[in-house]
């Protein structure tokens, strides 16, 4: 490959613009090296004139390696850097890094992916996958070839989080945000802080009342003079760039509403879930006797005189009926996760209140998880029993002539026979549905799930970040959960909004769309397509130009083929730069 | 066919005993260190389900409870301290006090005071009735005669008298407990008798409970080696068990053979007669070996040698007491018979004899002592049924 071309516009050999480049490939222990010939695509591209290194590696990630490649660029003073291994999913920040630390911009580097795309794809073509390699790595260099150095944008950011619901995931919030140093709006739709949890009596797993809870959380943020409470109000306006937006707010007064702004520089949103509502006739709802298990909890919780009663009569024996308007087939197909132990909690304080109740737990799978187990033996060991019914055959519920209930189910212990339970009180085990928030899910794009709850990037690696810069959510407008699993995500929101805000401003990827003012005609093609609404136009001499704010640009790239004038440019990945990779690929003289 | 549960069986059970029962999740472990739960059977962890969710007709009708000789190994091995063993003990009490129509049995084992007193009124009962027929003259003759003072007439007939009834109450309990069994083992009459290979079928599940798991002891014997080889020979459970059977049996023989002597007109009741003497060679090794095994089992249960030994009710205490006063005094009337000058308090020892067996006699479907009547038929459809599972 000694006739290797040069790229236009540079000049040869001895001329002082050609590039230095340190070209690494990668054995992956053989994921590679098993399939493709590492050694002949070492010999392909080392004569290429821009290349000063070219090696291959047993594992480019390793630490020593990562210290040769330093050692490299500062010594032979490389002004590229390319590395054939993986995707660039999984190493393009361990390989940007390894260029910083070698003072080489991290945008000089490329990371050219021959195991996902080559190795493994085509194990049974060795030689077909070597040169498949090759055209891969030679596309790699070409790009670098154009690399310009880049730097950061750097955003000055606001240190206040607005966090909208004030129920106790909101609330938790507020003080976290406020002792990590930042100042904090809370915005609460209803006339009073607290949300569901705010109105229940003693929960699981601490008997502490609900009511007790809240109330311990609104004195501490009263006991904090950065954070904002607004009740009765809503967000219904965001604009502003990331890390300073600025948020309307609607307050609804006695007499008059009044709209006031805040800058923030993050949103929280915790704004809940609501309970399921059973329809009438589902599973008996309707018929005397026949609660919901908020309503259920209740009648237990004002329970006095060491008897539970039920309209004047006495309670003797209680059914619950377990994943009412969860985990079915048709309809809600996800599980609450709380409701669980809620139940096997409240037969806990049934059984303190009149140990002589009995308590039949008709269930499909009692997921009382964790610590819950404690509470599961506890109400079984007081005497609850927990019969599994099958998933396709729900209980019966019936009114008897003498105006009791009986439940007729199959358990699966001891069937295949029906058992008739006759009992006092049908207990419905309703479990969480997302809360109906059409307006705020449209004014910030939250994403959604198949199930209506609010979506994060992943659950496991981003569980509060949502595709929408600045905007965490937390809690149960998340997904169904606990009262504790909820405060944590707070906090997870908390420490999000900390790392984004603590610093006064923050670094993006300079990875964005540029215009070139001179080619822009103002046409306009390109305002409409922009999916994140950070292209704007502003007039000029000759009528209008585009305008992109990096600050809102994702790096997405849609508007560049679109601009008819060719006027638009993706820094990191420019025309240029893609053109010169695909003449690397096809191994060609370059398209003029 | 939909069964209603009744929501008070579990508070009822508890009466009988069983307090633990409620931790129980059903996870089978005691079913799996069973040495008897085979063929499927799925005890203890069915029949304690059966309690828990409230299906009486069930619990009553399982012959699992009876095939169970509570040798511990799954109150032992329970995760969740259930007690396995001890709740299949209360299940068989909660049984025998269903089968039987009275409601005596139900005062004995959950009221016990009140059974004491009624076993002790019982007793006193049969003794006074039999004081106000005694000659009390004839304490001071030469000889002991023991006929005189009490005439063997109306030993004979009270006896006769008490196991009528004993039978009519017995046979009530067991005719109901068959059905319950046979309803929920779905055995019907063509089953045991529609057919010559029934019959022979009916035959073969009678020999097997009756001779060899009764008599023989064989799967108390082989399987339970909860008590091997920790425990010595000597106070096997099984062994122990076999000795009072067998000793019971072999004096219930000597009765009849004595009867049957006097039927024959070659030798009187109260007689003197021989150690050699079948009936009373028979009766003196019986005697001793019952008094062995209850003995036994009594140090046992006082002392908890054995996890099947570490609870005991006052039904247990009750039917042991009785057994051992019976033969305890038996071998008393044995020495005064045979003390040269006839003492005084041989009647009176006698007399609290006499009352005392007719008690025991009479109480066999309401006490402990129930289980002889009501194992048998269990393990006849144990058997059974192990036979339609080949």
């Amino acid at each position: 490959m000694s006739e290797n071309p040069t790229a236009p516009g540079l000049p040869g050999d001895d001329e002082p613009g050609r590039r230095r480049i340190g070209v690494y490939i990668c054995h992956c222990g053989g994921n590679i090296s098993d399939y493709v010939d590492v050694a002949r695509v070492r010999a392909a591209i080392a004569d290429d004139p821009d290349v000063m290194v070219a090696e291959t590696t047993l594992f480019a990630c390793a630490d020593g390696q990562q210290h040769t490649m330093v050692h490299d660029i500062q010594n032979q003073h490389l002004d590229g850097l390319v590395v054939a291994s993986c995707s660039p999913k999984l190493h393009t920040t361990t390989f940007r890094g390894v260029s910083r630390r070698a003072d080489l911009n991290p945008y000089a580097y490329t990371q050219v992916n021959i195991r996902e795309q080559d190795s493994w794809a085509h194990t049974d073509d060795h030689e077909g996958a070597t040169e498949r390699a090759i055209a891969l790595v030679k596309a790699g260099i070409a790009k670098t070839r154009l690399s310009t150095p880049l730097s950061p944008l750097r955003v000055e950011t606001v240190p206040a989080t607005m966090v909208v619901g004030g129920g106790v995931t909101g609330l938790r919030t507020a003080i976290g945000l406020a002792d990590i140093g930042l100042s904090v709006i809370v915005v609460e739709r209803e006339a009073e802080l607290g949300g569901w949890l705010g109105r229940l009596g003693p929960t699981f797993p601490h008997d502490t009342p609900g009511r007790d809870q809240i109330a311990g959380l609104v004195a501490q943020i009263a006991q904090r003079p950065t954070i904002t409470v607004l009740t009765d109000a809503e967000l219904v306006g965001k604009t502003g760039s990331f890390g300073n937006y600025t948020a309307k707010v609607h307050v609804r007064g006695e007499t008059t509403d009044e709209l006031r702004q805040f800058q923030v520089g993050t949103f929280v949103i915790a704004t809940g879930a609501d309970v399921y509502s059973p329809e009438v006739g589902e599973l008996g709802y309707g018929i005397d006797g026949v609660v919901t298990l908020h309503e259920f909890g209740t009648l237990v919780d004002e329970a006095t005189g060491g008897a539970l009663t039920w309209h004047g009569r006495r309670v003797r024996s209680i059914a619950y009926v377990y994943c009412v308007g969860n985990r079915q087939a048709e309809g809600n197909a996800y599980c609450s996760k709380f409701c669980c132990a809620a139940t096997v909690h409240a037969s806990i304080k049934v059984s303190k209140v009149d140990p002589s109740i009995r308590q039949f737990h008709l269930h499909r799978d009692v997921r009382a998880y964790g610590r819950y187990e404690l509470l599961y033996t506890e109400s079984r060991e007081r005497g609850s029993v927990y019969l599994r019914y099958p998933d396709d055959a729900p209980p019966a519920i019936e009114q008897s002539a003498d105006g009791r209930l009986a439940v007729t189910l199959v358990d699966a212990l001891t069937g295949p026979d029906e058992l008739t339970i006759p009992v006092d009180l049908v207990v419905l085990v309703t479990g969480m549905v997302p809360r109906q928030n059409e307006a705020l899910t449209s004014l910030l794009k939250l994403p959604t799930g198949d199930d209506g709850f609010y979506n994060e990037i992943h659950p496991k690696l981003r569980p509060v970040e949502t595709v929408v810069d600045g905007v965490m959510i937390a809690g149960a407008c998340q997904g169904p959960k606990p009262a504790n699993e909820a405060v944590s995500g707070g906090l997870a929101a908390v420490t999000q909004s900390a790392g984004i805000l603590k610093r006064g401003f923050a670094e993006l990827d300079p990875l964005v769309a540029t215009v070139n003012e001179a080619a822009c005609t103002g046409c306009g093609e390109c305002l409409t397509t922009c999916p994140y609404d950070a292209i704007s136009a502003y007039p000029c001499d000759t009528g209008q130009k585009a305008l992109v704010s990096a600050a809102n640009c994702k790096g997405c790239g849609g508007c560049v083929p679109v601009c008819p004038e060719d006027a638009i440019d993706l820094l990191g990945y420019t025309s240029a730069q893609m053109l010169a990779a695909i003449d690397g690929l096809a191994d060609r003289e370059p398209v003029a | 066919m939909t069964t209603v549960v009744d929501v008070d069986l579990m508070a009822d059970l508890k009466k009988f005993g069983a307090t633990d029962v409620s931790a129980c999740f059903s996870c089978g472990t005691c079913t799996a260190i069973c040495p008897l739960a085979d063929d499927d059977a799925t005890f203890p962890r069915r029949v304690i389900r059966y309690a828990q969710v409230g299906l009486t007709d069930e619990l009553l009708g399982a012959k699992e409870l009876w095939t169970c000789y509570h040798c511990g190994l799954c109150s032992q091995s329970c995760p969740t301290k259930a007690d396995p063993g001890e709740f299949m003990a209360t299940a068989r009490r909660y049984a025998i006090a269903s089968y039987e129509p009275t409601g005596l049995a139900r005062v004995i084992y959950t009221r016990p005071k009140l059974g004491t007193v009624v076993a002790v009124l019982v007793a006193a009962f049969f003794a006074l009735f039999m004081l106000t027929q005694a000659d009390l003259g004839g304490i001071h003759s030469p000889t002991l005669a023991l006929f005189q003072f009490v005439p063997s007439e109306l030993v004979h007939w009270l006896g006769v008298g008490t196991m009528v009834a004993m039978f009519a109450a017995g046979a009530w309990g067991v005719v109901r407990m068959t059905r319950a069994l046979a309803r929920r083992d779905g055995v019907t009459w063509a089953d045991v008798a529609g057919s010559r290979a029934a019959l022979r079928r009916s035959a073969a599940a009678a020999w097997s409970s009756l001779g060899v798991e009764s008599l023989g002891q064989r799967r108390f014997r082989e399987d339970c080696h909860d008590d091997q080889p920790a425990e010595p020979l000597w106070r096997r459970r099984w062994l122990v068990h076999a000795l009072t059977i067998w000793g019971f049996l072999g004096l219930f023989g000597a009765t009849l053979i004595d009867y049957g002597l006097e039927l024959a007109g070659i030798k009187m009741t109260g007689t003197p007669i021989p150690l050699w003497y079948p009936s009373r060679a028979l009766g003196t090794v019986a005697g001793l070996s019952l008094m062995y095994g209850v003995t036994v089992f009594l140090l046992s249960r006082w002392r908890r040698w054995t996890p099947a030994h570490a609870t005991s009710t006052g039904s247990d205490w009750l039917l042991l007491t009785l057994l051992w006063i019976t033969g305890c005094t038996g071998f008393v009337i044995e020495v005064a018979l045979y003390a040269g000058q006839p003492p005084v308090w041989g009647y009176w020892f006698f007399l609290l004899h006499v009352a005392v067996a007719m008690e025991l006699m009479l109480m066999v479907p309401f006490t402990k002592f129930a289980h002889a009547m009501y194992r048998p038929v269990a393990l006849f459809f144990y058997a059974l049924a192990r036979d339609r599972v080949r």
